[in-house]
């Protein structure tokens, strides 16, 4: 009789599958299941009877059409306008918090005394970036509301200033002025990515700065030559990051909620989900690419 | 081995103040241009680093810096033309009043939603090192695949999901296991759900964890393995005996970003267990503008204060927050060493 026996490989894949078990359960469970379901509903009128039993009834496409044409959002905006406004949002958002972190941690990797504790404060907002912080930061002073930092800048000295003896058009100037203004919602939200960009800046060997160093590169090359390309690979990363944590707090989530719960309209709640869900991943696949060119083109 | 690596490129100048000066006499007045150039610029160069890095630490402190004085301000007095830094009485109604409102149960709500973000931050580490770790070594045709779909789990917002999942909790039968024993349960409001989830790696941004794990355990060298192989660990004793004790710097990262992100979480917690102990949701669920008038209320009432404006509602607001935000600032006193401390091997690097 043949013994069974099982290779070592073999052996292993089957162990280290146990370890994957509870992932992949849930994946089936929180994660496809779900994603499946939203689909489908998005294609049915839902009624839910007495009991709490929900009953389907196919309409096709009525829901999309009807999200784009009769439905409006708790703040009786169209669809449409709430979705271009959170784009464009996050695409003026992204690049800007991008470089914030890379700045901050560039700032935070140089020598002096005291780095620790700039190290600590330039951490806190993975603390304070939390979305329940922040929103109840904002002050409702009066009937407006004003950002934790605002009007700091717009009344200093130096924006007076600019505003009356600098040529600059004034459209832009208010741009700029709102940026500033804006910087701690910014910072707020870069938290994380300026520990990945410093775990970056850190890998970096030293050698590299020697040999950059004994080759008489100026600071400005080193940091052109050595340390951007060093850490490109986690531009990319942070990117993704950056556009994932900017929808997570993005207020299309609300309005699929109020649909289904308030409104009592799950299937155009779930429709909403599924565009959602496509606009996200459109909009990475997009900046991913954009990104990648230019890995690719510094490796040139 | 870290501090050979931080050491400065530059030998360090042992020379005495006299020998330099000899020196520096020495030179012609064209070096000693350029040595004053080079003085002035490395000055300026610092000058403008120090600027910099105070303005963005009092940016990022700003906020919290402008609400200490009107939290501790009496709350008459908010609105106060004449009173900018330094309240004119002080007075912790503010507090006393958030205290009661965010907490019910007084401290045993905080220390309740500290336990539950501790047991929520051991569940995800546990469950995604693993999964991490069988991600990163051991080789499956599918485990490109494996990658996509755990990248998948990260972009997809989780806010899409969340109708399908309220419903799927509602009707929970666990992939029809449940319907053979009986019949589905609902596990909307049981904080059971929110374990279930981290149990089943759906934590929050629990597939960030499994990524960041996977990108270490990738980096231990494969011999650690074959030694332990041969020695005669199995694959579970190789992994809690020998990768476990290896991965304390990624496992210290994600515990602390697991923590603060469990504990600040408001919504797996206020969807699914709307009225379990959570600090967050209760915070975030309380002091909305529909309840400014009730709240605003309830503190003329308690504290026999005569008139309360918006501003004391603004108070409330932040006296809440930093009541939150106090056990987290604690911690991060602590454990910000670690996280500064171990980052080049923590797994974020890939």
């Amino acid at each position: 009789m043949k013994r069974f026996r099982i290779g070592y490989q073999t052996q292993r894949r089957l162990l280290g599958f146990t370890f994957l078990i509870p992932f992949l359960l849930g994946f089936l469970m929180f994660f496809a299941l779900p994603l499946v379901n939203t689909v489908i509903y998005s294609f049915n009128h839902i009624t839910v009877d007495d009991v709490g039993a929900m009953k389907l009834e196919p309409v096709g496409v009525q829901n999309y059409i009807d999200l784009f044409t009769t439905e409006v959002s708790t703040r009786s905006q169209q669809i449409l306008r709430v979705l271009v406004d959170e784009n464009s949002n996050m695409l003026v958002n992204l690049p800007l918090i991008t470089l914030l972190s890379l700045f901050l941690a560039l700032l935070a990797n140089r020598k002096f005394k005291g780095r620790a504790l700039v190290r600590m404060i330039f951490f806190l907002p993975i603390i304070l970036g939390l979305e329940v912080v922040t929103d109840m930061l904002t002050v409702t002073t009066g009937s407006d509301w004003v950002q934790a930092g605002g009007g700091l800048f717009s009344q200093s000295l130096v924006a007076r200033l600019l505003i009356r003896y600098t040529s600059i058009p004034n459209q832009y100037l208010r741009q700029l002025i709102a940026f500033v203004e804006d910087i701690f919602s910014i910072i707020s939200r870069s938290g994380v990515q300026t520990l990945v960009f410093l775990a970056a800046l850190q890998s970096i060997s030293p050698s590299m700065y020697e040999v950059a160093r004994i080759e008489g590169a100026t600071a400005y090359e080193t940091f052109w030559k050595v340390t951007i390309p060093s850490i490109l690979h986690i531009l990319l990363f942070v990117v993704v990051y950056t556009i994932v944590d900017l929808f997570l707090t993005s207020q299309i989530a609300a309005e699929a909620y109020s649909f289904a719960f308030e409104k009592n309209k799950i299937g155009i709640g779930s429709a909403l989900s599924v565009v959602y869900i496509f606009n996200v991943l459109i909009i990475l696949g997009l900046v991913l690419l954009i990104t990648r060119k230019a890995v690719a083109n510094n490796a040139k | 081995m870290q501090n050979e690596r931080r050491k400065p490129l530059k030998p360090v100048q042992t020379m005495s103040a006299a020998k330099k000066r000899a020196m520096h006499a020495r030179l012609s007045p064209d070096q000693k241009i350029y040595l004053a150039k080079r003085q002035v610029s490395g000055f300026s160069m610092n000058l403008i680093t120090f600027l910099l890095i105070a303005g963005l630490c009092f940016v990022i402190l700003y906020p919290f810096i402008r609400l200490v004085p009107s939290v501790l301000s009496n709350i008459e007095d908010l609105g106060n033309p004449n009173v900018i830094w330094i309240p004119e009485k002080f007075s912790t109604v503010s507090f006393q009043a958030a205290s009661r409102m965010i907490m019910p149960e007084g401290v045993m709500t905080m220390v309740k939603s500290i336990v539950y973000a501790l047991a929520v931050m051991v569940i995800q580490v546990f469950i995604s090192a693993m999964t991490g770790y069988t991600m990163a070594r051991v080789k499956y045709k599918w485990t490109g695949l494996l990658y996509v779909v755990v990248a998948l789990c990260f972009l997809v917002p989780r806010q899409s999901l969340l109708l399908a999942q309220y419903i799927y909790f509602n009707h929970f039968d666990a992939l029809g296991v449940m319907r053979i024993f009986g019949q589905e349960v609902n596990l909307i409001n049981k904080p059971v759900t929110l374990y279930l989830m981290a149990l089943l790696g759906f934590g929050v941004n629990q597939s960030l964890f499994v990524l960041i794990f996977s990108q270490f355990f990738k980096n231990i060298p494969k011999e650690l393995e074959e030694a332990a192989l041969i020695d005669g660990c199995g694959f579970y004793r190789t992994y809690f005996r020998i990768m476990v004790p290896n991965a304390i710097p990624a496992i210290a990262t994600v515990a602390i970003l697991a923590f603060v992100w469990n504990y600040g979480d408001t919504y797996y917690t206020r969807y699914f267990d709307p009225s379990g102990p959570y600090m967050a949701s209760k915070l975030a669920t309380t002091f909305i503008d529909a309840n400014k008038v009730t709240l605003l209320e309830r503190v003329r009432v308690w504290y026999n204060v005569p008139t309360t404006t918006d501003m004391a509602f603004d108070a409330l607001k932040q006296a809440g927050v930093l009541i939150f935000l106090a056990p987290l600032l604690v911690l991060y006193l602590f454990a910000q060493r670690w996280l500064v401390e171990n980052l080049e091997s923590s797994g974020l690097v890939g």
